[in-house]
């Protein structure tokens, strides 16, 4: 039998076989008891419908026994000899509907933890399905964020493109050999090139991006800015404080705060370098 | 003039029978392609007596063309240059003892102190009533400089083709030059009187292309365009009295940036540096305020300037309103270790100002006051700046240096123009042993141009430490006070004139000063003087002491045994002795008297000390500590003379426990230096114990920190077989830096804190010295080196990790051992068969050296250990031990510090496996490198690592390389000094003062004549003049490139093709394809004609046209006769040669070598054969080319002609040659 068969023409198959050994028969053909299942799976299926509707027609939503039996009535069935099988009759007790044995979902395609069957629903119905297929899906592994790996990854893909930027720049420029043997040179030295003017590189140096303010940071400064505001703080303070006594002494604070930006503001800077040069006299004659 | 009087003592501002009030110097035609200076001084001179009649100034390298006396009266002059062959009456002893006495000779022969100098004036007859006592005379001088070979740089880059005469727009970019010289060498390009006594007042003027900047000293009056508005002219005007030496010039195409505080002061760098500029000079000011402020004077000029340049010949020179600095000073805000560097040399060159430039001395031998005073002045800046501790530790360091200088090659005197007084008893003894100190030199400290230049940093050294001394003797303030004075004469007599007689306030003296201290404080300080400045050398003590338990007292013995030693004296005064006692520090005042001196000491503590009590410290902390490792003495440890008040060296023994509470309590840094230093010898674990406390205590100085890094190296080292745990530091280290996560991954970069980041810089560097017990480093430091390359991250820093990676490469370098080697020797070494360390250790350097290529790192320092890395791996033979790596990177072109880097790989190479063109690869660059700081830094890398030891066998050993650089101390180096000297140095080193070994003996020398007859055809030459007499040839032009071409057959018949030109219309074929006949040739001379001929007497002396003077014009008195004996006598000895010994021939040959003398630095080998082809004129065939040329400016039309040099008959009397005229 195939297993994916429904339970139900399962049960309806173990009882015509069932029926088939009270009559007698020890083995059947399988196509026959495929037949005979077909129909007794369409009979029944008949007479439920036919049951149904006489009892909606009769405004019920449950069949009674009448309602069948006016459905065998419809199909033109004898039923009178079946009350005698069912009571006098041998029968043998099919066993219950065995709670579903639960096909295994191919691992392959499961996406997160199942969920379990809430209490109200009979535990053979199927299991829910995998949450993506009705949650939500999950695109990316969510990413490792432990310092360990991170610099660990960091580092390596740093070197990798070291590593990839010399060899290119090795494989493209002339390069010396730190050993005799040509082949295998593993470790290839560019060739030094002077470059001119020598100092300029070696000053400005390329190896790493500063930001613009580091580059221009001034340690120093900001310390006496700090200082002098909190300076200026205090003396503000001060101020309400000893508004009438200090009268003189805030005076003096003031006056050389004043002067320092005093010279840091002078737009206008008398430095002989900075005036322009001259046109020749008419009259001068240059010295040789 | 009263001082004078008092020392009756003729010093260098009284010498001379003149007094120079004024002088002009005006430099008109410079040009770069040419590198050529057309120039006029004028010198206004008053002279002291009537009867003066000849004016001796300085001039060196000038070609002089016309001298004249108040604009109308020419004078004759003479220009000679004993420099040009040092030991001329003396060709082949080749014993540095002789040549000192002839390079002190030479120097005195034209010591501008020494009332001598190079171009001597003689004032003409018809001119005489011009000379009047106190009467101005004004000397106009008219001289060019062609190709100059020293005190003036020009930077240019080097071309490919000869032939392009004119520079791109982005060469001018980047050309520049600026003025250098060793001391007082102004003379090398304007005469003058070079003399640091002689001052006055200046007037400069400077003509340039339009684009450039000439910086000078003085006032810039004005900038005014040539006529033809493609030049300017700066004038400057310079009104405080100056000396010659302190007048420099630098003209560049500068970026130019007024100093935001100091409006004053101006800093110019070359083009695309500006932002450095502006970084670097950024606290300048302060030092202005601090010198001001502490010496209560004003800053005597009324401007500064500060200019970058490249190639310089120092980090740093100070000149009268200027300095000019290395651009390899400049740094951005990122750069920690630098900046430190820069401003000290700053602050130094701003020092000297004061000191140096605005107060010059009397003699050359008072420059320890300017040197100490100015060193002492940026020392108290540096205090304040970067701390105590950093002060204490460069004093500290100063002291040992100059103990070791002193100790290898003798004691330093400061001032060496006066003898110590003699003590009262026993004067015949210390007048001998002062004798004795000054013999030991193998050069002679008679004269600026003759000392070591080891000798003179070293004696710089000193001069700051005795000023420091001074300090103690009488108190900082009143010091200052003493400087106070001399500033405030000097600035009152310079607003004087001339006329005032108080310039002489403006120089300082040994005995000035002396005087001056007295005045202000009372105290004389004669002996002082006499004890340290007037006499060499430094104490060394040695304490021993034992406690007496019955009598609490500690017997303390003070011994000086070595003071016949080189460089040690005995000293006798008082000494301080610091016991460090459980009840506090106690100073004991010694009397020292004798070579021994025992003294007890009684304790002041009972010693108890159970008590649980804390002990005070000298600082008056009180201190806990842990006293179980103490015996029953309560002395915790003893320090000698804590404040370096002496110049001593000190050996203390005391017990290791005594040191170890010595590094961990005692709070001043020189002595946990001083603990560390003594620990090294006791490898127990309460050392370890003690240098991991110091190294983890963050209240100490980092130096002591990073020092008891590589102690506790050694310590661990000697320990190997107890030593427990990880490899040494390495917890210390991931405790600091290892990160929180992850101990073993270091933390990003943050150098934010000082200490931090030099810690760990060194800790690694300290930890690739540990070795296990088969004497190589442990895997575990490989891999934790390795490690901190791979996870370096400076992304989130905001300072450069340069110095940091740098000194990782250095730490992997330093793990290198010699390798043991299973495979045979002689095989060769692949990359295959590298172990697996070696190529890890391999691939990181190549790896960090070919991204150096791409993303260059500040100043390249990842390079330059690279290099370093790359050698040591090639001497333990990991890798095979070749040049070629080296020779490419120490190639003109690359950066200073890689070039240097290379050449130190490249002579320790040399030292190894060298061959013979290997070393002369070095002495090529050391004497033809167009960067003069280069070849003085690569001749103290030599010296310091020298080819082989002296008196040991060796494959380089050859006379060759004797000949080459005596040739080169003899004469080729006449133009540089410093360099001289250093070559001197090295001679000394490889040969000793004798006579060097592998040169055959004197006697045998005769023989050698016949095989290599060149060697003794060097004469000395004669003075003669070449004599001008057509109105036409205005002077006899310099002549850059003379080619001489002879080819010698076996019958001596010699063919001189003697080629002059000039670059300017230079047939270029021509010359080309006679250099390349020429070189072969000469290149296989000189293996065995390695000296190349040097004259006395220069070209230069060129007399006027028109004056129609015969006969030879003013010899140096007695200089003649002498050299005529010389020669005859030389001439006479080698039979062979030199048949025609009459002077007729040797005029001759003058007029000829005369001509050459100039390029010979060029072409050194060109002048071999002078005496050979005069020997028989018929079978000389010369050919003569002379081109007419004209100089850019086209002032002048200058006839060239080389008739003067042609033997013809009728130069053999003397001066009266007549040179055909070539229009």
């Amino acid at each position: 039998m195939d297993s994916q068969t429904s339970p139900y023409r399962k049960m309806v198959a173990m009882s015509v076989s069932s029926v088939l050994k009270e009559v007698g028969f020890d083995s059947s053909e399988r196509e026959a008891l495929g037949t005979l299942t077909e129909m007794m799976q369409a009979f029944l299926c008949e007479i439920g419908l036919l049951s149904k509707n006489y009892c909606e027609l009769s405004g019920r939503s449950d069949p009674l026994i009448a309602d069948v039996i006016l459905g065998f009535v419809e199909m033109g069935f004898d039923f009178s000899s079946l009350e005698g099988y069912a009571k006098f009759g041998k029968h043998m007790v099919l066993p219950p509907l065995q709670s579903q044995q639960s096909q295994k979902q191919l691992s392959m395609l499961s996406a997160g933890a199942k969920q379990a069957l809430p209490s109200y629903v009979p535990q053979h119905f199927p299991q829910f399905p995998d949450p993506h297929a009705y949650v939500r899906t999950p695109t990316h592994k969510q990413p490792i964020i432990d310092y360990e790996s991170v610099r660990e990854k960091a580092a390596v893909q740093k070197k990798d493109i070291e590593k990839a930027l010399t060899k290119f720049l090795a494989k493209t420029s002339s390069t010396h050999n730190l050993f005799d043997t040509e082949e295998g040179n593993i470790f290839p030295l560019i060739a030094a090139k002077p470059s001119y003017p020598p100092y300029l590189s070696a000053l400005l140096p390329q190896d790493q991006i500063f930001d613009p303010e580091d580059l221009d940071s001034d340690p120093k400064s900001l310390i006496i800015q700090q200082q002098k505001e909190h300076k200026e703080a205090q003396n503000a303070k001060e101020e309400q404080q000893q508004e009438e006594a200090m009268e003189e002494g805030e005076q003096n604070l003031n006056d050389s705060v004043k002067t320092d930006d005093s010279t840091q503001n002078n737009g206008f800077i008398d430095n002989p370098y900075l005036a322009a040069t001259k046109m020749p006299a008419k009259d001068h004659i240059d010295v040789c | 003039m009263d001082r004078e009087a008092a020392t009756e003592q003729k010093t260098g501002d009284t010498i001379r029978p003149f007094k120079l009030a004024h002088q002009i110097l005006s430099l008109t035609g410079i040009s770069f392609e040419r590198k050529s200076i057309i120039g006029f001084v004028e010198l206004t001179v008053v002279p002291l007596k009537d009867s003066l009649r000849v004016l001796k100034l300085n001039a060196k390298q000038c070609r002089i063309y016309k001298v004249f006396l108040n604009d109308h009266y020419e004078a004759h002059f003479q220009y000679f240059d004993p420099f040009l062959d040092v030991c001329q009456f003396d060709n082949d002893t080749r014993n540095l003892g002789v040549y000192t006495f002839q390079h002190l000779f030479a120097a005195l022969k034209t010591d501008p102190d020494n009332s001598a100098g190079e171009l001597v004036v003689t004032i003409p007859h018809e001119a005489s009533h011009l000379v009047a006592e106190g009467t101005a005379l004004r000397v106009g001088i008219e001289f060019s400089l062609e190709q100059p070979q020293g005190g003036i740089h020009f930077v240019v880059p080097q071309r490919e083709q000869k032939d392009q005469k004119e520079l791109t727009p982005a060469e001018k970019e980047r050309v520049h030059l600026f003025t250098y010289g060793h001391q007082n060498s102004s003379r090398l390009w304007f005469p003058c009187v070079d003399s640091f006594a002689e001052t006055c007042t200046w007037k400069l003027e400077f003509t340039v292309d339009e684009e450039m900047t000439a910086v000078s000293n003085g006032d810039l009056i004005e900038v005014v365009y040539t006529p033809d508005m493609r030049r300017k002219t700066y004038h400057y005007t310079l009104n405080v009295p100056t000396c010659a030496p302190n007048i420099s010039l630098a003209v560049g195409p500068f970026e130019i940036y007024v100093d935001p505080y100091m409006h004053e002061v101006t800093h110019f760098c070359l083009p695309g540096l500006l932002p450095l500029l502006k970084v670097t000079t950024r606290y300048m000011h302060e030092a202005f305020e601090f010198y001001e402020e502490t010496l209560s004077n004003r800053y005597p000029y009324s401007c500064y300037k500060q200019v970058f340049v490249d190639e310089s010949y120092e980090d740093f020179h100070s000149y009268a309103t200027m300095s000019i600095l290395s651009v390899n000073l400049l740094h951005s805000a990122v750069i920690i270790d630098q900046v430190y560097i820069t401003r000290k040399s700053m602050a130094q060159a701003i020092a000297e100002q004061f000191f140096g430039c605005f107060i010059s001395m009397q003699n050359w031998s008072d420059m320890w006051l300017n040197k100490g005073i100015s060193q002492y002045l940026c020392g108290l800046y540096c205090k304040k700046s970067f701390g105590n501790n950093e002060y204490r530790e460069m004093i500290h360091s100063m002291l040992q240096d100059v103990v070791k200088y002193e100790e290898e090659y003798g004691g330093i005197i400061l001032d060496p123009s006066q003898p110590p007084t003699p003590p009262p008893e026993g004067s015949n003894m210390a007048q001998s042993s002062q004798n004795k100190h000054e013999e030991k030199f193998y050069f002679s400290i008679r004269n600026l141009h003759t000392m070591s230049p080891m000798y003179i940093e070293a004696s710089y050294k000193k001069a700051m430490l005795v000023m420091r001394m001074l300090e103690h003797r009488i108190g900082q303030e009143l010091l200052l006070q003493v400087f106070n004075k001399q500033l405030s004469l000097a600035t009152n007599a310079a607003s004087n004139k001339i006329g005032s007689g108080l310039w002489g306030h403006m120089l300082i003296s040994t005995n000035v000063f002396t005087k001056a201290i007295f005045t202000v404080t009372g105290k004389d300080m004669a002996v002082f003087i006499d004890q340290w400045v007037r006499t060499g050398g430094h104490a060394k003590f040695h304490l021993t002491s034992v406690f007496n338990r019955k009598r609490n007292t500690i017997e303390v013995e003070i011994r000086q045994d070595a003071t016949s030693q080189t460089g040690i004296r005995k000293y006798v005064g008082p000494l301080l002795v610091t016991l460090q006692e459980l009840d506090g520090t106690f100073k004991h005042n010694l009397q020292i008297e004798n070579t021994v001196v025992k003294s007890d000491i009684t304790c002041h503590s009972k010693s108890r000390r159970n008590k649980k009590k804390k002990i005070p410290l000298c600082t008056g902390e009180e201190v806990d500590m842990d006293l179980s490792a103490m015996d029953d003495s309560p002395v915790l440890w003893i320090r000698l003379d804590p404040e370096m008040t002496l110049l001593r060296s000190v050996v203390i023994e005391q017990p290791d426990y005594q040191w170890q509470y010595q590094l961990r309590h005692e709070r001043d840094v020189t002595a946990q230096i001083e603990a560390i230093t003594a620990l090294e010898r006791y490898p127990t674990p309460p050392t370890r114990a003690a240098l991991t406390h110091t190294i983890e205590n963050e209240q100490c100085y980092y130096k002591v920190r990073c020092r008891a890094a590589h102690c506790l190296t050694k310590v661990a080292n000697a320990m190997v077989a107890s030593w427990a745990g990880p490899p040494a530091m390495l917890a210390i280290f991931r405790k600091f830096f290892g990160s929180f996560a992850a101990p073993h991954i270091i933390k990003q970069n943050n150098f934010q804190n000082f200490q931090h980041y030099h810690l760990q810089k060194t800790i690694p560097l300290a930890m690739a010295g540990v070795r296990n017990s088969h004497g190589i480093c442990p895997p575990d430091v490989i891999r934790f080196l390795l490690d901190l390359f791979k996870y370096n991250d400076n992304g989130k820093n905001r300072f450069s990790d340069n110095y940091y990676r740098a000194a990782l490469v250095e730490a992997l370098g330093n793990t290198v051992t010699p390798v043991v080697s299973v495979v045979t020797q002689g095989t060769p070494i692949t990359a295959e068969n590298l172990s697996t360390e070696t190529k890890l250790i391999l691939e990181e350097i190549t790896r960090l050296l070919n991204l150096e290529k791409a993303l260059p790192c500040y100043k390249y320092t990842l390079s330059v250990e690279c290099l370093k890395a790359i050698r040591k791996l090639q001497k333990f033979g990991h890798l095979p031990s070749r040049p070629l790596l080296f020779k490419s990177y120490s190639q003109y072109g690359h950066f200073i510090d890689v070039r240097l880097a290379a050449l130190e790989c490249l002579v320790d190479f040399v030292k190894a496996d060298g061959k013979s063109e290997d070393l002369s690869y070095v002495l090529d660059l050391l004497e033809n490198d167009p960067d003069p700081g280069l070849r003085h830094k690569l001749c103290q890398i030599i010296v310091k690592n020298p080819p082989f030891k002296r008196g040991f066998k060796s494959r380089l050993d050859n006379p060759a390389l004797v000949e080459r650089i005596w040739a080169n101390i003899n004469g080729g180096l006449s133009h540089d000094t410093r360099l001289r000297c250093d070559l001197v140095d090295l001679y000394y080193t490889l040969y000793g003062t004798k006579r060097p070994l592998c040169l055959p003996l004197t006697e045998l020398a005769g023989l050698m004549n016949l095989t290599k007859p060149d060697i003794k055809k060097i004469k000395t030459a004669i003075p003669k003049l070449a004599h001008a007499d057509n109105p036409n040839i205005k002077k006899e032009t310099c002549i850059p490139k003379i080619k001489t071409e002879i080819k010698e057959s076996t019958s001596s018949n010699v063919i001189i093709d003697n080629n002059m030109d000039v670059p300017m219309n230079v047939d270029v074929p021509v010359v080309t394809d006679q250099k390349l006949k020429e070189e072969p040739i000469l290149d296989a001379q000189m293996s065995d004609i390695p000296v190349p001929k040097q004259e006395y007497y220069s070209d230069n002396s060129v007399s006027l046209p028109g004056m129609g003077q015969s006969g030879p014009i003013g010899f140096e008195p007695g200089m003649f006769q002498k050299e005529t004996d010389a020669t005859s006598t030389s001439s006479g000895k080698h039979k062979d040669k030199d048949k025609t010994d009459s002077s007729g021939v040797k005029m001759k040959k003058k007029k000829k070598d005369k001509k050459k003398h100039k390029h010979k630095h060029k072409h050194k080998h060109e002048h071999k054969h002078k005496e050979k082809k005069e020997k028989d004129p018929n079978k000389v065939k010369i050919k003569e080319e002379s081109l007419l040329t004209s100089t850019i400016a086209s002032i002048k039309e200058e006839t060239l002609s080389s008739g003067s040099s042609t033997p013809s008959p009728n130069t053999a009397s003397m001066g009266s040659g007549d040179i055909p005229m070539y229009p």
